[in-house]
């Protein structure tokens, strides 16, 4: 059998486990490591629409982040844009298909939203 | 006597170790049943042979009708025992993965699902698998129609029953492929071409995002999007609603003035937008989807969002939020509203009379 000290250990983490179970099952959300960075990251998210040649920036970072949930994947950048900067491209299939480049800071939003 | 103490105090530890594994062990549980949405209560139905009785629907069977969420397989039980409306299904790998997942949804149901997406401009969830023309390279009435009529075969193939497309909003400065090439007279025309060729295939079209403007529109401020709307943007809304050929009319989130004015509010909650497409449309009107800030960020708090997406005159509201408790939420908060007398029976059931004739039911009322 484990020492008193084991055990206590043992309570302690389970009666932690226990009280972030049922704030969790009451729905209290609580501010989260990853939403204090993305508030402290003073970065502009970046969304640029690609169709053939042509690339235009979208401002709408919600609505681009809905239009990225519907594509199949999304991968990390290996050739960025000339005019912005970009970590991420998302899109269905290959050849002559829509595109989403997203920087960081726009990859991570969406990926905080309900709809991811 | 030392030793009678720890061994008192050993059984209090173990005691209490047991009470905590208990309680973690039901706490994840019910953790688990909460995340899975099996703590919202069942909705039961009955409709024989093909008729639905509307007077025997709940008010949350009816309201749930007029709910469209994402159909990801993991919140397939929580959806059928909602008996939401309808599903949206994003890109997927290949066709047999749609066609598996629309019959795991539609097996057993009682009133089936509207199965939606978005295939319309040069979006096309299927590129993995199958390529489609965009309609910035159609250029006349014949290959519209044609278009329509081929990706309506193949939606329907695969069991899906509605398409939001064909966008109808002027000069696309975004994506410059989402649109009708031409003026609106000619946009307009093409769009109901195209209309014709998807929805004799069997799939309800989509004219969008009214009142227009979505496709110029560059953020203005960050989260809020206002647009200025003329004659000319509301001309293939008023033309194709006057031809009474689309099943529906899909609202934008945009805040506008001009030839129609949202008061402030963004259009898919103003009342005196959705009152202008609403006169002389018999089809149904359906929300964007609602977890955009543009639209959330209006309001303190988002069951009065819910509340007035009804007051306005939806009759689909799309939510893609992933927890099925908070559509449950959704549908609890209308419901209360219609019980406060903020929003009427009769509403519900003309919204609801609707997408059950659209899905191919009878309905009467006893």
């Amino acid at each position: 059998m484990a020492s008193d000290k084991v055990m206590a250990i043992i309570n302690v983490s389970l009666g932690l486990i226990a009280v972030l179970l049922l704030i969790n099952l009451f729905g209290v959300e609580l501010p989260s490591l990853g939403q204090a960075k993305l508030f402290l990251d003073k970065e502009e998210p970046v969304c640029v629409v690609n169709w053939k040649e042509d690339y235009s920036l979208w401002g709408d970072i919600d609505s681009c982040c809905l239009e990225v949930r519907k594509q199949l994947g999304c991968e990390l950048v290996v050739e960025g844009l000339e005019d912005w900067d970009v970590d991420w491209v998302c899109k269905t299939g290959e050849g002559k298909v829509l595109k989403y480049w997203l920087n960081d800071k726009a990859y991570n939003y969406c990926q905080q939203s309900v709809i991811w | 006597m030392v030793i009678r103490i720890k061994k008192r105090k050993r059984g209090l530890s173990e005691k209490i170790f047991l009470v905590l594994i208990v309680l973690v062990l039901v706490l994840g549980s019910l953790n688990i049943a909460k995340a899975k949405g099996w703590l919202i209560p069942q909705q039961k139905f009955e409709v024989k042979d093909g008729v639905v009785d509307l007077s025997s629907m709940s008010l949350e069977q009816k309201i749930a009708q007029m709910v469209i969420v994402h159909g990801g397989l993991h919140n397939l039980h929580a959806w059928k025992n909602m008996q939401v409306g309808g599903i949206h299904l994003f890109a997927l790998q290949n066709g047999e993965l749609y066609k598996e997942i629309i019959d795991k949804f539609q097996e057993e149901m009682e009133i089936p699902f509207f199965v939606t997406v978005d295939l319309e401009g040069c979006w096309n969830p299927f590129a993995n698998f199958k390529q489609f023309v965009a309609v910035s390279e159609i250029n006349s009435t014949g290959e519209a129609f044609e278009k329509g009529s081929d990706e309506g075969k193949f939606l329907s193939g695969l069991g899906f029953n509605v398409n939001y497309a064909p966008v109808v909003d002027l000069n696309d400065e975004i994506w410059k492929c989402r649109s009708f090439p031409g003026d609106e007279k000619r946009i307009g025309e093409l769009a109901e071409a195209y209309i014709l060729g998807l929805q004799s295939e069997g799939v309800i079209a989509t004219a969008k995002h009214y009142p227009g403007k979505t496709l110029v529109v560059k953020d203005p401020h960050k989260f809020l999007v206002v647009a200025t709307i003329a004659e000319e943007d509301l001309y293939p809304y008023n033309y194709l609603v006057e031809k009474g050929e689309v099943g529906m009319v899909m609202v934008s989130h945009i805040i506008v003035s001009g030839a129609v004015d949202s008061e402030g509010y963004p259009s898919v909650v103003s009342k005196e937008v959705i009152k202008g497409v609403k006169e002389g449309f018999k089809g149904l009107i359906v929300s964007d989807e609602v977890n955009m800030l543009g639209l959330k960020d209006y309001y303190l708090a988002i069951e009065n969002m819910y509340v007035d997406l009804v007051v306005a005159g939806n009759d689909l509201i799309i939510n893609f939020n992933e927890d099925p408790n908070e559509i449950w939420e959704m549908i609890l908060r209308i419901k209360e509203a219609v019980e406060r007398g903020e929003i009427s029976e009769e509403q519900i059931n003309n919204s609801v009379r609707k997408i059950l004739i659209a899905k191919g039911l009878t309905v009467i009322e006893s």
